[in-house]
């Protein structure tokens, strides 16, 4: 795998840090997490929470502590499973135990990375500062992931994904005119501040390979999402035309480049919709022989893409008219055969049990772990030919049950006898 | 001080869809070459444009995506042939058939030079019973799953009168870049130590459907899927709206901070009885708490309501637009922003800069985008040789 041989010490909580570490793992990278029993990752013990086989689980509601503390184990928060996968294997630590924090220092000696996204500052306070490690190793590479980051006026603000999509832009960009933002409601920028998470682990390594030299890499969750919006901040900064303005943003609609029609379309259904559109003028008229050439379409002022962006509402109503006596994966499908871009708007069951595509490529990999059933996970979505990626991981294994590496971890790198692990369990510094 | 990728020959045969990525390795400090067709690439044809002027050199979508690189008009595909064979990788978003048909698919290229990274980035892959079918960003964005847990929550009756809703910005495009660049980093790294090229097969779909947090397990775990509609806002005095999360589920400080907060505000009103230090009860009456921010947001405008959450522990944050993000003082104390001058407009650009501090081996953001064809003859002077 790609990435074998690299080792990373892995202190990163809930989604944006453990996306990246994520990975790291599916490329073949020795990810070892770190937590103690009294503070395990949050989302070890949120609902949802993954079922006994056979039996429905609890559905997501409130995520409060008193749904938290009604945990049945730290081995069953399902958002876990998500962010997991990538064979990471798990230690428990007291990091305020003196033994706790002298197996931690031994770990950063070989290990090649330390990730972490705590509160900026905290790993300082535990005695585990960059300039620590990097006294135990000196190339040591420290990739900090916090919502605003090690440096600047603002470090002690914290974010959520929600938090950085609303001041960054993204919450802005989803919405109907002059309506107030709808926004994203999942944590879109937990997955972007982690991609680039990756990309700072993986330069990182890269620069250390050709250099020797180590670094600290600070990454927050603002800085990956200001690229995303695109021409948007050119367009209000050089051209006077702030994104901030009556009739903005479009929905489904976009000026650049124009396209009509072009939106989620209903279809049969409760709530059922599908995409269409129509990108070229060459995808318009395969559009209208395969809705069977009706009358409308002929209309003079439907003939060009700028006629059709001028009436849109009509074309909108026509299309609309047809995809809704339609099952959205039967209009898909013969939009498709057509030569016309189309897409069923799916949610993640029908991406589980109606995607032939995702089905075909093996985007789930079945795995469980000691308490859990296999499940169909999801790792990265790209193949390597030389080098393929594994959901497992080297491990070819599931999301780790708490502390379940205490004894192999601490032998493999540490060499430490069964016997000393044990004594360390007893004096509360592997806890 | 070195860039990651100093050195490195990425040459890019990309349509709109995959241009981030180069854009990505470009900031790693690679040399990116553009190849495009006399007329230019796709996307120099998409607005807006500067000043509402079209032409191939004044697209700012082709600018917000294509600053780091250069750009080379091929005079046929031998020559780009010729490029490939001395690049360390090459990018593009050709079908499979369409590679072939041009001696740039991976066998074909692999057999010229055995260490080349070659990355596909196509719509569905290269194979499955969808590989054919044709996709913008807004088919992703609905087939990924993103659609249809993004807009407006349904009507008093129940049922949802607005559509779902994809994000501006082309996000699944751009997830599918930023994998492109984590397969390429891997790639590289790998090639580093065996000496051998290989294969990257990047499906935007499945990029598209990964990224929808925690969906997939929500519906294993309960057999629910998540509908749409908008998280937790409030609107402040001057009608901006503030994201405003209360994660309780972190610990009992959580709410401790925010009382304090509201007591000073002098609008805890119920809240400040004991019985609500218990996160039972505290969830069961959830209404008397949203309504106390409700009473705090009718006093301040959104900045300070954003600036009070960060004060009381709470991630909050102001709903801004994307040019509302250039002034905040905490990117720009970062130095977040770069301003490169384009010197034939006698002007300068400011681009949002690094995704990341990173002391020892700096972002590289310090080549404009690049004019059509600006760069043909010295490319064809430099890389003529390995």
């Amino acid at each position: 795998m790609a990435l074998q041989g690299l080792r990373i010490l892995d202190f990163t909580r809930l989604g944006f840090g453990a996306q990246a570490t994520l990975i790291c793992g599916c490329l073949g990278a020795e990810v070892i997490r770190v937590e103690s029993t009294r503070f395990p990752d949050a989302i070890r013990v949120m609902p949802p929470f993954v079922p006994e086989p056979g039996e429905r689980g609890e559905a997501f509601g409130a995520a409060t502590l008193a749904n938290a503390t009604g945990a049945p184990s730290p081995n069953r928060g399902g958002i876990f499973y998500k962010y997991n996968t990538g064979g990471k294997k798990s230690i428990t630590v007291n990091a305020r135990h003196p033994k706790g924090l002298a197996v931690l220092k031994d770990l950063v000696a070989q290990s090649d990375v330390v990730t972490e996204s705590f509160a900026a500052g905290t790993l300082d306070r535990w005695g585990l500062s960059y300039e620590v490690m990097r006294q135990i190793r000196p190339d040591v590479i420290y990739v900090s992931m916090c919502g605003f980051g090690h440096e600047g006026p603002d470090t002690s603000h914290v974010t959520m994904g929600p938090t950085a999509q609303a001041l960054t832009g993204l919450t802005f960009m989803v919405g109907l005119p002059d309506r107030p933002p709808a926004g994203w409601s999942f944590s879109y920028l937990d997955h972007v501040g982690g991609y680039l998470g990756a990309i700072a682990i993986l330069a990182g390594a890269i620069h250390r390979d050709r250099t020797g030299e180590g670094q600290h890499i600070d990454v927050s969750q603002l800085e990956p999402a200001t690229a995303l919006s695109g021409a948007l901040l050119l367009d209000a900064v050089l051209n006077g035309r702030p994104s901030r303005r009556p009739g903005f943003p479009t929905g489904n609609r976009r000026a650049h480049p124009p396209a009509a029609p072009s939106g989620a379309y209903r279809a049969l259904g409760d709530d059922k919709w599908v995409v269409v559109s129509c990108r070229t003028q060459d995808q318009w008229e395969s559009l209208v022989q395969a809705m069977g050439r009706p009358n409308w379409a002929a209309d003079p002022r439907f003939a060009t893409v700028a006629g059709r962006v001028e009436h849109v509402v009509d074309v909108d109503a026509h299309v609309q008219a047809w995809t809704a006596e339609r099952d959205r994966y039967d209009v898909m499908d013969l939009l498709q055969r057509a030569g016309v871009p189309a897409g069923a708007v799916q949610d993640a069951a029908d991406r589980l049990e109606r995607d032939p595509q995702l089905a075909a490529r093996g985007h789930y990999t079945m795995l469980g772990n000691a308490e859990v059933a296999a499940l169909p996970l999801e790792g990265v979505p790209f193949r390597m030919s030389a080098t393929p990626p594994h959901t497992g991981g080297m491990l070819r294994r599931g999301p780790p049950c708490l502390g379940e590496d205490n004894e192999s971890v601490l032998g493999s790198v540490l060499g430490m006898h069964a016997d000393e692990v044990a004594d360390l369990v007893a004096e509360g510094a592997l806890s | 001080m070195t860039a990651p990728l100093g050195s490195v020959r990425v040459l890019e045969l990309s349509d709109e869809s995959a241009e981030y990525c180069g854009r990505l390795l470009a900031g790693l400090g690679a040399d990116v070459v553009k190849i495009e067709p006399p007329e230019g690439a796709p996307s120099r044809a998409v607005g807006p444009f500067l000043d509402d002027e079209p032409g191939p050199d004044r697209s700012l979508a082709f600018w917000a995506d294509n600053v780091g690189k250069r750009s080379v008009v091929a005079g046929d595909n031998a020559e780009v042939l010729g490029l490939c064979d001395a690049a360390d990788v090459v990018v593009h978003t050709l079908r499979p058939a369409q590679a072939e048909a041009r001696g740039l698919d991976f066998a074909s290229l692999h057999e010229r030079v055995p260490g080349l990274v070659v990355c596909a980035i196509t719509p569905f892959g290269s194979d499955g019973p969808w590989a054919d079918y044709l996709a913008d960003d807004l088919v992703l964005m609905a087939l990924g799953g993103s659609m249809a847990a993004c807009g407006y929550g349904p009507g008093p009756d129940g049922v949802y009168d607005t559509p779902p809703l994809a994000s501006h910005g082309d996000q699944a495009w751009r997830t599918a870049s930023t994998y492109g660049a984590i397969a390429v980093l891997a790639a590289l790294a790998w090639r580093s130590r065996s000496g051998v090229g290989q294969h990257i097969d990047v499906s935007a779909h499945e990029c598209s459907a990964s990224m929808t947090e925690w969906h997939l397990m929500t519906y294993l775990c309960s057999g629910g899927v998540h509908r749409r509609g908008p998280h937790p806002t409030l609107t402040a005095s001057d009608g901006r709206q503030v994201a405003a999360l209360n994660p309780d589920f972190l610990g009992p400080h959580v709410f401790a901070g925010m009382l304090e907060m509201l007591e000073r505000e002098e609008v805890a009103g119920p809240l400040s009885d004991p019985a609500f230090a218990d996160p039972v009860h505290r969830a069961a009456n959830y209404r008397e708490v949203w309504l106390a921010l409700k009473r705090l947001a009718a006093k301040h405008d959104g900045e300070t309501l954003y600036e009070l959450g960060q004060g009381a522990g709470l991630p909050w944050g102001v709903i801004r637009s994307p040019e509302e993000v250039f002034d905040d003082r905490h990117l720009r104390a970062r130095g977040h922003f770069v301003e490169l001058e384009h010197p034939e407009l006698a002007r300068s650009v400011p681009y949002a800069g690094a995704p990341f501090l990173a002391h020892g081996s700096p972002w590289v953001m310090d080549r404009r985008p690049p004019l059509l064809g600006e760069h043909t003859a010295e490319v064809r002077a430099e890389w003529s040789v390995r």
